[in-house]
């Protein structure tokens, strides 16, 4: 256990930093590491339209797509939440990295955006390029108390460290299989 | 009300925080601190703040709102009733969430950052809402004080939110009735205190008029609700003539601007005062304290059609630069004005205050004092040049 991580309060950021503590250092044992590791499991159903629903472990996220696309719009659509769960999985990460030093988050945003490359790949209205965003932007907003150096070190660990944001910067491929039933 | 010498010297309200009154203040908002011990901390930075003032020849002083989140936020310790809540506090009740994200994305600035009273329960009134402010001011300076109070319109619409407020008050209408009962009772008490100026900040009124989709100020949390603005603008009459109905012996302002929170021009509110003179000469108050220090405000010559109605807060310097204007800059400026309105209804201030929001000081006190100082001495300037005007204005009257 690190000297900052023995002098944490009980609690912070809503946090236990020792159990935190314990619980990283943990995951270096083989057992624990293959627990951690995977496999990951989503499972989406389809209900109507261009809704569909994501079950999760004992979650479920619903989506769709806006109404001008002819959808009932009744949850975000699964490229927004690309850019929320890079959000959430920034923030864990800042979280993580802020408490194990023993720093007091205040409060935390993260503004994310981007643009389609080639949305006519999507519709269907052209054959090249990348449907996909060409780039994301994402803009943390942070009252810590700690100065800005260390919060900016704390945001780089969370860039470099996020499994969601490396899966997209790194381009982890996607392997499709099918079957008719 | 007190006779006043020409070109009266005065501010908006606020002067930049010190640090070490932002830590006791956030202090207090985490709840580590006693309102009584924020108080004695901001018992300095108000002392400093009114030297600074009175140094830099300032003739009617504000106690720079250095106990105050922000010019409407602080009536959260003052009144029952109301929460102060982040707009990230407020997205689960938000009808239109995208819109506000336009807001957000247009102001590149976190939910988190703005903060408004929201209504929760019946308001209830405890000591005062500026009370325990002047009473310390007036041991602390000879000269005269205003006193910027929250005006009903802002007060209503910007703590009126639904799926919150609706619970206790049914529309925002019946929320007013109790707002504009509370300030009544604040401006008499503070009229028995010997006040004599008090100036009532509507600042949400330029958001109305000039407010487009994604340029919104976003001043308080409940407004990014569009509403019609000639609507709007009649109901912020209504509840002002209420607020000050058969009061007299105080010297009311109604003050305007497009926004204080940013040093970016381009992301303020502009337009000139065009649309909003018929209703604000409807007004029963005395002066119109207004921004004028920048292209942003529009033409002048807006006011000649009703010239001489009001008095003018003439806002003569921007407190968002670092730049400090000169004295003969500021006194040709007033004598642009001078030349169609009576010089002794010419009051001198700066476009806004110079920390509107605790957080976010737009200058620091040093550049405040400077700025402060050119406009007193532009007004000694101009006082030479009018000294017959008075008299001759007296004579015609």
């Amino acid at each position: 256990m690190s000297e900052q991580a023995s002098k944490a309060p009980e609690k912070l950021n809503g946090l236990h930093p020792a159990k935190i503590e314990e619980i990283m250092c943990s995951m270096k044992q083989p057992e624990v590491l293959k627990d951690v590791s995977g496999p990951w499991k989503s499972r989406i159903v389809w209900q109507d339209g261009f809704r569909v629903k994501a079950y999760m472990r004992n979650h479920a996220v619903e989506m769709d797509e806006p109404g001008a696309l002819d959808a009932t719009d009744k949850a975000a659509s699964a490229h927004e939440q690309l850019l929320s769960a890079i959000g959430s999985c920034l923030t864990v990460g800042f979280v993580l990295n802020a408490t194990r030093r023993g720093i007091k988050i205040h409060d935390l945003e993260i503004a994310l955006e981007a643009y389609f490359d080639n949305i006519l790949k999507w519709a269907g209205q052209s054959d090249t390029g990348n449907p996909g965003y060409r780039g994301i932007t994402a803009k943390l907003f942070v009252k810590a108390d700690a100065d800005e150096a260390t919060l900016r070190e704390l945001w780089r660990l969370a860039y470099e460290g996020s499994p969601v944001t490396q899966s997209v910067v790194r381009g982890t491929p996607v392997n499709t299989e099918m079957e008719v039933v | 009300m007190s006779q006043q010498q020409l070109f009266p010297v005065t501010v908006v309200g606020s002067w930049p925080r010190p640090s070490y009154l932002i830590q006791a203040l956030r202090r207090r908002q985490a709840g580590e601190i006693s309102f009584e011990e924020f108080q004695s901390v901001a018992d300095r930075a108000v002392l400093e703040a009114l030297r600074a003032q009175e140094e830099a020849g300032v003739d009617i002083l504000t106690d720079g709102e250095q106990r105050r989140d922000n010019f409407y936020s602080f009536v959260v310790e003052k009144l029952g009733g109301m929460r102060l809540m982040k707009v990230s506090e407020l997205m689960d009740y938000m009808k239109d969430r995208a819109r506000y994200e336009e807001v957000l994305r247009a102001l590149d600035v976190p939910a988190f950052a703005i903060k408004s009273p929201i209504v929760v329960e019946k308001l209830r009134e405890k000591q005062g809402l500026s009370l325990d402010e002047i009473d310390f001011v007036k041991k602390n300076t000879k000269r005269q004080v205003k006193v910027p109070l929250p005006g009903p319109y802002m007060l209503t619409r910007s703590s009126y939110f639904e799926g919150l407020s609706d619970k206790a008050y049914a529309s925002p209408e019946a929320l007013a009735a109790d707002v504009i009962q509370i300030l009544r009772k604040e401006i008499l008490a503070l009229k028995a205190r010997g006040v004599d100026f008090i100036q009532l900040d509507e600042p949400t009124l330029s958001q109305i008029i000039y407010g487009a989709e994604s340029t919104e100020t976003f001043m308080c949390a409940a407004l990014p609700n569009r509403r019609d603005p000639s609507e709007e603008l009649a109901l912020a009459v209504k509840w002002m003539n209420e607020t000050v109905a058969g009061i007299d012996g105080v010297r009311f302002g109604v003050h305007i601007c497009r926004g204080n929170w940013s040093r970016k021009e381009e992301v303020l509110l502009k337009g000139n005062y065009g649309p909003m003179l018929p209703y604000l000469m409807e007004m029963n108050i005395h002066q119109l304290v207004l921004e004028f220090a920048t292209p942003r405000a529009g033409e002048l010559e807006v006011f000649k059609e009703y010239r001489n109605e009001k008095e003018i807060g003439f806002g003569v310097v921007n407190p968002r630069t670092d730049e400090i204007e000169t004295s003969e800059t500021i006194a040709s400026r007033v004598r642009q004005l001078a030349a169609f309105y009576d010089p002794e209804k010419i009051f001198l201030n700066p476009d806004c205050g110079f920390g509107t929001f605790a957080e976010r000081n737009v200058n620091n006190a040093d550049t405040a004092k400077r700025k402060l100082q050119a406009i007193s001495a532009a007004a000694e300037k101009l006082r030479a040049e009018f000294a017959g005007t008075r008299s001759e204005s007296a004579r015609a009257h």
